[in-house]
């Protein structure tokens, strides 16, 4: 694909992009003056070094040394130092590179402007580098007889932290259980529970129960598809419809993904056939979206599927590094383009800022310490070889990725967070690597790494945290808010209204009456799913928003079709139990999964009246359906 | 007659605590959370000139030759050759001395003298011209593809001013919305609704739309059916549930605040004087008439009356849907034709409108296109005169051959009326003869973005943070605005 010279390095960055412009310019610290500081200072005046006395780890220190006068550049020695063609005085030493014209007109810049400094910031502040390989953590031994291998590690962690955390009474206490079956069942196959399933889960005495609910759940082969399909579409930005499609620029990878989540295809082979793709069926995922028109250097099909792979199985947003030197990590171009060269069929030229540097890319992997992608290979045995070290077995982070994406889906929140920046250092390390590990050594199992999450006393603890309680989503999970499609399929189910049809090109059932009804996940977005939080799949998108916004409140308030739905669904109910406090049981069951509580049962049969209508009890609908238990998975 | 009950009634039915604040508060209800903004506090922001922006958008590429910058015409008759074709309408006088616009545009005419008309006003060319490309990158500032879903310009304003409240006082009203422009049934809607959107800022802050302008009372009006008094009671209900239940001890306050909240929000549009600006109805008969072109003139009505109450950012469309409205690859003088006639008297009218309500001076009004057209020129280089067209055709023999069918990126004309902007000025010229490029002052797509942000007092280096890195609201920080525009 023909790239030119637009200037749509989007994300801006760089020297060379942003100083041509600079001039008058208000300067840019974090992009503009830190990369020239580390290149040319650093080594010497930060991190602990301050040769001469003089550092600048801090804004305070580099003030305080009184070699830069903010506001006052031509009253700042350093600058002079910097043009100083004295070798004895002269900085960086004579005997390391200069720093340019332009660069030193940056910083008199800055200087003049008042030498802004990006609050929090510090040079040298030791970055975290997450480590690449597996890492077989010993289990703790079990306190208090919790001896669930996710307990174990937590409560050690947890005691590691603050030994008086260790004590029981401090552990988040467990959720009842009408809550963890709504819980389980919204997380693993995205529907409610139905009354029959409540009341059979409460009617189940033995102690096994939970462990039990989470198999049958899991087993439900069709109905976790239909569910998880949603996580993974977003994940590899699979869709129905959308850019690209109008063109034939874009491919699905519905059939593919769909069979694999129901056969629960191990990972290892989900990331080989998705990488490596050995026929059509999946290989929409790195051939990306083929846009009209030209695109700029960082969009091109190669460089996409460089940032695709890189943030969908590794973590790794490489957006930045697809333009420059990543300032956030430790990625470069040259690993962006490395990448990208093993996908590009033609020889791939590097481009800095959408502008041709003249150096070609040679296809290159990551991670070299655990092998290396041989650049003179055809491109499908360079894309087979990289697949294979994706999930080399000395290769931990493609699997502590993923893990602590569905744990992220369970439990509300990453133990790396956010998910895509997995070189941050994880909120609990044994715990991410002793399950990274778990599923790298029992057959990249995806549906075992779940269960081991629904089965600990961490996924069975209750929730209610807020989202900045450093426990929520670790030891407990954080309430999450229904999916569009989650809300959708509970809509459809509450009424009877789900359609027939669906648009995914998938093979689900015979087609016949055994077959369920479709799910919101089948479907095309709507402009409800839309409002509700389905994204737009042109992008990779790894989480839900959180939040209900007015818009989506004010889409849910005025729905005709939602009313109209709920009529329906009304008027079933009131055909099964015409009678209030019947009809008001039925519909907590079928919604929240519990009985009402006094007080509830009291404002319902109120609103209701002795003899209810179809109006008043969609009305009811209405209001539980907007209710914050109905919203989230708690 | 009004739908839904007084909406001063008190609510005595919440007998907790936890919910009264959330009736009360408003401030938050237009704004959330991340992502977290890296520039922008106000001592770095221009003042702003405007406190509400309404973009009238010519979709579909509208030809500056045929309606603001009008060139040499060239009358219809069997036999003319193509390339001597530069406009299909004659001139006519403005209330602007020397300033010419096109025949069948009178009623703008006369208000000229109000605005600033650019007429240098260009677009790159992205390897082929591309309405959904150039759309997308006129409503975002960026090129598409982008790697992060890049906020539409009204979503940018919601973000970062939310609603107006120096017009009411209030909050009540949504920021952005979006006017006639269909989403669903018609060609390219997926690479609409690519730039239709809040982007990476959530859905709070994307756009209300109103497809319809007559029909937009039922966004904010309970559905057809149920009365005021049975949808006031269906959120008590709401509110008396969630007092009841364990929302009060059972589920993070935070959470649970900001689903009500947004519940809470809803019902205060809904049931606040604001939502009457939905009902184009209420305006008198004649007011209605004079507007009522179409859509777009309806649209226009809508418009005033969102703004007045409150709403930051409006686009009205004219509507892309491709080879129609000013997607003119065919028939092209008769269908720019009936545009003027569509477009004339409602933009005049608003314009009026804000004038005489001492609306115009804090209010900018924005009439643009994704880029221009020409008889000849294609944005490819070795495009011929078949390319883009439906009436491929060198010498014109019948009328629909007769207009500018083809796409141009190089001299474009955008209306600026309002908002800080000089009353009677033209910026930047384009030649007189082919190709009709910006010779004097060209205005990019970035730096018309910063101009229009700086008279709403967003500077063109603001910018948020997504995933680690800055994302600017004119491309990459680097939007100038034009000064010479402001009075």
């Amino acid at each position: 694909m023909p790239v030119r010279c637009l200037s749509h390095c989007i994300f801006v960055c760089t020297l060379v992009c942003a100083a041509e412009a600079a001039a008058a310019e208000r300067i840019d610290f974090a992009h503009q003056v830190v990369p020239i500081l580390r290149t040319h200072c650093a080594a010497c005046h930060a991190d602990g070094e301050a040769n001469g006395g003089f550092a600048i780890d801090t804004r305070g220190q580099l003030l305080e040394s009184g070699m830069v006068v903010a506001g006052e550049a031509a009253d700042s020695y350093a600058l002079e130092l910097i043009a100083s063609a004295d070798a004895d005085v002269m900085m960086p030493p004579p005997d390391r590179p200069r720093v340019s014209g332009k660069e030193a007109e940056i910083l008199r810049q800055w200087i003049d402007q008042g030498a802004e400094w990006e609050a929090g910031f510090r040079f040298g502040a030791a970055r975290y580098e997450p480590p690449l390989r597996p890492r077989r953590v010993e289990l703790p031994p079990a306190v208090d007889g919790r001896t669930h291998p996710i307990d174990r590690l937590l409560d050690a962690h947890l005691a590691s932290r603050d030994p008086a955390a260790a004590l029981s009474p401090l552990r988040p206490e467990r959720a009842d259980e009408a809550t963890f079956l709504r819980r389980a069942s919204l997380d693993l196959i995205g529907l409610l529970p139905t009354p029959e399933e409540v009341r059979a889960f409460a009617d189940d005495d033995a102690p096994d129960k939970r462990e039990r609910l989470i198999d049958t759940l899991l087993a439900r082969e069709v109905d976790y598809a239909d569910h998880w399909l949603t996580f993974w579409n977003d994940l590899l930005r699979n869709d129905y419809a959308g850019t690209g499609f109008i063109t034939k620029g874009r491919t699905q990878i519905s059939g593919w993904l769909y069979r694999s989540l129901r056969e629960n295809a191990p990972f290892d082979d989900m990331v080989r056939e998705l990488v490596a793709p050995p026929d059509d069926a999946s290989a929409g995922f790195i051939n990306g979206i083929k846009w009209r028109g030209e695109v700029s250097a960082g969009q091109t099909i190669p460089i996409q599927f460089s940032q695709s792979v890189s943030q969908s199985l590794l973590g790794i947003n490489m957006k930045c590094a697809s333009c420059h030197d990543s300032f956030i990590d430790r990625w470069t171009l040259a690993d962006a383009y490395g990448l990208a060269a093993i996908f590009a069929e033609q020889p791939l030229e590097l481009f800095r800022c959408d502008k041709p540097t003249g150096r070609t890319a040679e296809a290159a992997w990551l991670f070299p310490e655990i092998g290396s992608v041989d650049p003179a290979a055809p491109r499908e045995e360079r894309l087979r070889q990289l697949a294979e070290l994706l999930v080399h077995p000395e290769n931990g982070r493609t699997s502590r990725t993923i893990v602590n994406r569905l744990w992220g889906q369970m439990m509300g929140r990453g133990i790396v967070h956010p998910l895509d920046a997995m070189q941050t250092e994880p909120r609990d390390a044994d715990l991410l690597d002793w399950l990274a590990a778990d599923l790298q050594d029992h057959g990249y199992d995806l549906k075992r790494t779940l269960r081991l999450i629904a089965t600990s006393n961490a996924y069975a603890a209750r929730s209610g945290r807020d989202a900045d309680d450093p426990l929520a989503g670790l030891a407990a999970p954080l309430a999450k808010r229904l999916t569009a499609e989650q809300f959708v399929d509970a809509v459809w189910r509450l009424t009877g209204t789900a359609p027939k049809k669906y648009d995914a090109p998938i093979e689900r059932m015979a087609g016949d009456d055994s077959e369920p009804p479709a799910r919101a996940a089948l479907l095309v977005s709507t402009p409800l799913m839309r409002s509700l939080g389905r994204p737009n799949r042109d992008q990779i998108v790894t989480s839900r928003p959180a939040e209900l916004s007015t818009l989506e409140a004010l889409d849910l308030n005025t729905s005709a079709a939602l009313l109209a739905d709920l009529r329906v669904g009304a008027e079933r109910l009131l055909a099964e139990s015409p009678e209030p406090d019947a009809l008001v049981e039925a519909i907590m069951l079928r919604t929240l999964a519990r009985s009402p509580t006094a007080d509830e049962r009291q404002v319902m049969t109120d609103f209701l009246g002795p003899e209810p209508t179809a109006d008043g009890v969609a009305d009811l609908l209405w209001a539980t359906l907007m209710r914050p238990e109905f919203l989230l998975v708690r | 007659m009004p739908f839904i009950p007084a909406p001063d009634a008190p609510e005595p039915i919440v007998r907790r605590d936890f919910l009264r604040h959330l009736a009360a508060a408003g401030a938050a209800a237009w704004a959330c959370g991340e992502p977290r903004a890296i520039a922008g506090d106000a001592s770095q922001q221009p003042a702003a000139t405007a406190d509400a922006c309404i973009v009238l958008w010519m979709a579909g590429g509208m030809a500056a030759p045929e309606t603001f910058d009008p060139k040499r015409y060239t009358p219809y008759e069997s036999g003319v050759e193509m390339k001597s074709v530069l406009s299909t309408f004659p001139a006519i006088d403005t209330t602007l001395d020397g300033v010419r616009i096109c025949e069948g545009l009178g009623e703008i005419a006369s208000v000229l003298d109000r605005g600033t008309l650019i007429r240098s006003a260009v677009q790159p060319d992205l390897g082929s011209i591309l309405h959904s490309r150039h759309q997308y990158h006129w409503h975002t500032g960026y090129v598409p593809p982008q790697t992060v879903a890049a906020p539409h310009l009204g979503a940018w304003m919601a973000k970062v001013l939310g609603p107006n409240q120096t017009a009411t006082g209030r909050d009540v009203m949504p920021p952005f919305i979006n006017i006639g422009q269909r989403l669903e049934g018609v060609g390219e809607k997926e690479e609409l609704k690519a730039f239709t959107t809040a982007g990476f800022f959530g859905s709070a802050f994307g756009p209300l739309n109103l497809p319809y302008p007559e029909l937009a009372a039922q966004s904010v009006r309970p559905p057809d059916g149920m009365t005021g008094t049975r949808y006031a009671a269906r959120h008590r209900l709401l509110r008396d549930l969630a007092e009841a239940g364990p929302e009060a001890d059972r589920i993070s306050p935070h959470q649970r605040d900001s689903l009500l909240r947004s519940a809470e929000s809803a019902y205060r549009l809904m049931s606040a004087p604001e939502r009457e600006a939905f009902d184009i109805t209420r305006e008198p008969a004649a007011v209605q008439a004079t507007y009522d072109t179409g859509r777009f003139g309806r649209g226009c009505l809508l418009a005033r009356r969102l703004v007045e109450s409150g709403a930051r950012f409006v686009e009205v469309t004219t509507e892309y849907v491709p080879f129609l409205h000013w997607d003119t690859h065919d028939a092209g003088h008769e269908t720019v034709a009936r545009l003027h006639a569509e477009i004339d008297r409602p933009v005049a009218q608003l314009i009026r409108d804000l004038d005489e309500r001492g609306l115009l001076d804090r209010t900018l009004v924005v009439l643009a296109s994704e880029f221009s057209r020409d008889a000849m020129i294609e944005g490819q280089p070795g495009s011929g005169a078949k390319d883009q067209s439906r009436a491929k055709v060198d010498v014109i023999t019948e009328p629909r051959h007769y207009g500018l069918h083809r796409h141009f990126t190089g001299g474009t004309s955008v209306l600026m009326f309002g908002g800080g902007v000089k009353r009677g000025f033209v910026h930047g010229r384009t030649a007189d003869e082919r190709p009709l490029v910006a010779v004097e002052d060209p205005v990019s797509v970035t730096d018309l973005h910063a101009t229009i942000l700086k008279a709403m007092g967003i500077g063109p280096k603001t910018g948020f943070e997504v995933e680690g890195r800055p994302f600017y609201v004119t491309e990459d920080g680097h939007g100038r605005p034009v000064e010479a525009v402001f009075a």
